[in-house]
């Protein structure tokens, strides 16, 4: 399993572009951070470069919202499984890194089922996950940034190949989680929007039919 | 169920309405599908087109400008945007959806053949270059038809029309915009097709009919021309993608929309029925469109609009831009002058007094709310009418996202050579004194507009007569069929945080949180008083417009302020706020929305989906898919609880 994350590693860093506009570093910050199988990763040229992500905060103790968060990204995988590692990437960063240890990181993930190609947990300096954070999740709010656990329940999604920032509850229903993922995918050819626009359409003038109105779509 | 299941792509084969076609029409799909896919890449090819018409994209200065450059006050000319030109479409509009002609999934027109387009536009969403100042560099914005602010759409009741949006946003940006848009007219009586429902966007290269019948609400018990009593007039139109609204819009995405009828006859003659308001399009009767923008410095000569990608919220802005310019200057002469005033948002609350040369607060009527006439005009202002602001500002009007306020202002009082001014409450950012002395007690950075004041020339419309006691009656209201009630909540619930919610959910396209018998009326309780909020909402409920019957502040009943007693669209709850109000719900179904106009809480989706059916049978299946989706959610979070190794819920009941 590890190798294909070393291999899928290699071939996505050359395969990756950022956007000419992506904030970079300066942003993201290139913070040092550890892994759950204890590597040393740079948190935007390892871990954000030119890829689709998936980042949630959480801390492995937590017996609230963060193992439910969890559990729903572990469904989310699921159904994305086929991208998972190659162009799409779950990130959760702890926000207790003085209790999170790679070692602990790893036993949560064990415990959940989430230790998977491309889904990494990630721990640090104090300093400079809070400084993610901060540039990550701020509302620009000192009520919500600044209270660590405020984020539990948001996952943040950002292309920084098309630099689509979004966002969504994780509480939301499976379908709203995962359109929103998708609308930070890759741009489309005209010819693949068409053919998903003519899907939707069968289903439209069948929901009309049935129901008198556009309902389900 | 199927439904469960079904995700993106394959997975949704697996769901059932097909059933409910038959072999032909998937066949007339399916060689429609063909047909399109061969001709699509030589009919359109967007990109290629653009690209040699597109401006180039902005390079946007990579940290927030402390302020935005400095700018000389009352330097450019405050203009109303040019009207739309018809435009004879082609392809030609159909009530279905022409796919081979590049038009965008949708359902049928509804009531197509009742109401065939009289006048077609055709608005083209692309990038554009803005000057907001002559002290500035171009910026780069998106507009209809490449321009801020849009060309201003007229029409006249009874006169159906197609706006065609076409989508020929770049293909890749530079900005925090979403090239994706469905555009809402608000706040039009329109089918749902053609309503910019949030999650009915489409992407560069396609385009829709927005089919807007301009029919008065309740058309069918008023043959053949429907009740005037439901007149509205000043409307906008805006892009309404869900989760990048607040974006889309700041890069300029928006305009207004007028529709005029005997009352308000878009002239100043004494035909039948007409209030003879000031009533000239551009000479006496002028949309205000309100908006706050964040400057980076001039660099390559553009002053680009600053925008940061990702953050929480889109920037805050410290110029003050007023039909597209910041601090203009308008000459008027001594006469009366309609403005329709418009917050266009994201964000921002204006708070607006005339000031008199002398430095006192001056009066402004207002005509109407919303779109709408009032029975009675409501002078505004810091003496006798004090009572009738509704703001903290002594004698302001409070303009929230997306409220309209039709003013008049009487120049005629001022000898000529006066100078009068538009003060906003907050401070905006100058940088250079002002080149005139200013009435006392007012600053530049306060001014949003000046207005010179001059003679009547000859060739000028004469003044319109005194302004009519009574401007309306409101329809009369049917008994209520049905309460609800929608709670808007920002605070953590328990121990799980949580984003902005309307009655505990975020916006899902695909299912209800309200159904609704069409014909029916009811009663909505409007709420923001969960725990210690201290969140504004300006709420906006699509399709009809409401009357308010009461207020509550923390739970106790309060006289409606006299702003509020009209016909609405939107309702600010400030925190601790509720409202009971009464709509209708007629000739059109489908799916509407009500949502918090705030664009940045709209995009973190506090809102939600309601439906009108069409009978009581579809009343059902609809409150069915209700109970099933929430039944599947249920199941969902009791599967996480248990993965989770948590028990059964306990700070979760409060959602």
């Amino acid at each position: 399993m590890k190798r294909r994350d070393l291999l899928t590693e290699l071939v996505s860093k050359s395969r990756f572009v950022p956007h000419p506009a992506s904030p970079g570093a300066g942003r993201f910050t290139n913070a040092l951070l550890r892994t759950q199988d204890d590597e040393e990763v740079r948190f935007y040229d390892d871990l954000i470069r030119g890829r689709q992500v998936v980042i949630n905060f959480m801390y492995a103790e937590c017996h609230g919202a963060c193992p439910m968060v969890t559990a729903t990204l572990l469904r989310v995988y699921r159904a994305m499984e086929e991208r998972m590692g190659r162009d799409l990437f779950f990130y959760s960063i702890t926000v207790k890194p003085e209790a999170d240890t790679p070692a602990a990181l790893k036993h949560y993930a064990r415990l959940r089922k989430a230790d998977l190609p491309g889904w990494k947990f990630l721990t640090g300096s104090a300093y400079d996950l809070e400084t993610i954070r901060f540039r990550l999740f701020g509302m620009s709010h000192p009520g919500f940034d600044l209270d660590a656990t405020m984020h539990a329940g948001t996952l943040r999604i950002i292309n920084d190949a098309t630099n689509v920032w979004t966002a969504v509850e994780a509480f939301a229903s499976m379908k709203a989680i995962t359109k929103h993922i998708a609308w930070a995918d890759p741009p489309k050819s005209y010819a693949e929007r068409l053919a998903e626009s003519m899907d939707r359409q069968v289903l439209i003038d069948s929901d009309v039919k049935r129901y008198g109105y556009r309902r389900t779509v | 169920m199927p439904r469960k299941k079904a995700k993106r792509g394959k997975g949704a084969e697996g769901k059932s309405p097909q059933a409910g076609m038959s072999r032909r029409d998937v066949l007339k799909i399916g060689a429609a599908a063909g047909a399109v896919t061969v001709l699509g890449p030589t009919l359109l090819s967007p990109a290629e087109a653009l690209a040699q018409t597109a401006p180039t994209e902005p390079v946007i200065c990579s940290t927030e400008p402390a302020d935005s450059p400095p700018h000389t006050p009352f330097l450019d000319n405050f203009t109303a945007p040019f009207p739309a030109i018809p435009k004879i479409l082609s392809p030609a509009p159909t009530e279905f959806r022409n796919a081979g002609g590049g038009e965008a999934d949708r359902a049928p027109h509804q009531r197509w053949a009742e109401f065939p387009p009289d006048v077609t536009y055709e608005l083209e969403a692309k990038a554009g270059l803005h000057r907001f100042h002559s002290d500035y560099g171009q910026s780069y914005i998106w507009g209809f038809n490449g321009k801020y602010p849009a060309p201003t759409v007229l029409n006249v009741y009874n006169h159906p029309t197609i706006v065609r949006f076409r989508n020929s946003l770049p293909t890749t940006t530079t900005t925090f915009g979403k090239n994706e848009i469905t555009i809402h007219l608000h706040n039009g009586h329109t089918a749902s097709e053609s309503d910019g429902f949030a999650g009915d966007f489409f992407g560069t290269g396609f385009w829709k009919d927005n089919h807007y019948p301009n029919i008065y609400a309740g058309y069918d018990d008023f043959p053949p021309d429907g009740d005037e009593q439901e007149a509205m007039h000043s409307f906008w139109f805006h892009d309404h993608r869900a989760a990048f609204t607040a974006h889309n819009n700041y890069l300029g995405l928006n305009g207004m929309y007028l529709v005029y009828d005997s009352k308000d006859p878009g002239h100043e003659f004494n035909t039948p029925g007409s209030l003879r308001l000031p009533g000239y399009y551009g000479i006496t009767d002028f949309p205000l469109i309100l908006v706050d923008k964040i400057f980076c410095p001039t660099s390559g000569g553009r002053t680009e609009l600053f925008q940061e990608i990702g953050a929480a919220a889109a920037p805050t802005g410290d110029k003050w831009v007023v039909n597209g310019k910041i601090q203009p200057k308008m000459t008027v002469r001594r006469r009366k002058y309609r403005f329709r005033i418009l917050a266009t948002g994201p964000v921002k609350t204006w708070d607006l007094t005339l000031i008199k040369p002398d430095g006192s607060v001056g009066t402004m009527t207002v005509v109407a709310t919303d779109a709408n006439f009032l029975e009675h005009p409501i002078p505004v202002d810091a003496g006798a009418n004090a009572a009738n602001s509704n703001s903290p500002t002594p004698g302001a009007l409070r303009v929230s996202v997306a409220e309209r306020y039709d003013v008049i202002i009487d120049f005629a009082q001022f000898p000529a050579g006066s100078k009068v001014y538009l003060r906003e409450n907050q401070a905006q950012f100058v940088g250079n004194p002002s080149p005139v002395t200013l009435p006392p007690g007012l600053a530049i950075e306060n001014v949003l507009m000046q207005f010179n004041v001059v003679n009547r020339e000859w060739w000028f419309p004469p003044d319109t007569p005194a302004i009519p006691s009574t401007l309306c009656t409101y329809p009369t209201l049917p008994a209520t069929d049905n309460t609800f009630e929608w709670q808007f909540v920002r605070d953590p619930v328990g121990s799980v945080p949580r984003l902005f919610r309307v009655n505990g959910q975020v916006f899902d396209a695909e299912v209800p949180s309200h159904c609704i018998l069409q014909g029916t009326t009811e009663e909505w309780l409007l709420n923001n008083n969960v725990g210690a909020s201290a969140w504004v909402h300006p709420v906006h409920i699509h399709f009809e417009e409401f009357r308010v019957l009461k207020k509550f502040v923390n739970g106790v009943e309060v006289p409606v302020p006299a702003l509020q007693t009209g016909r609405k669209d939107v309702m600010r709850l400030n925190a601790g706020e509720g409202a009971l109000i009464k709509m209708q719900f007629r000739d059109f179904l489908g799916r509407y929305l009500i949502h918090c106009h705030n664009m940045n809480h709209e995009d973190a989706f506090m809102m939600v989906r309601w439906d009108i059916v069409p009978t009581p049978e579809a009343l059902l299946e609809c409150q069915d898919l209700m109970a099933r989706h929430r039944q599947e959610e249920e199941q969902r979070l009791a599967e996480l609880r248990k993965a989770a190794g948590l028990g059964a819920p306990k700070e979760e009941v409060g959602e």
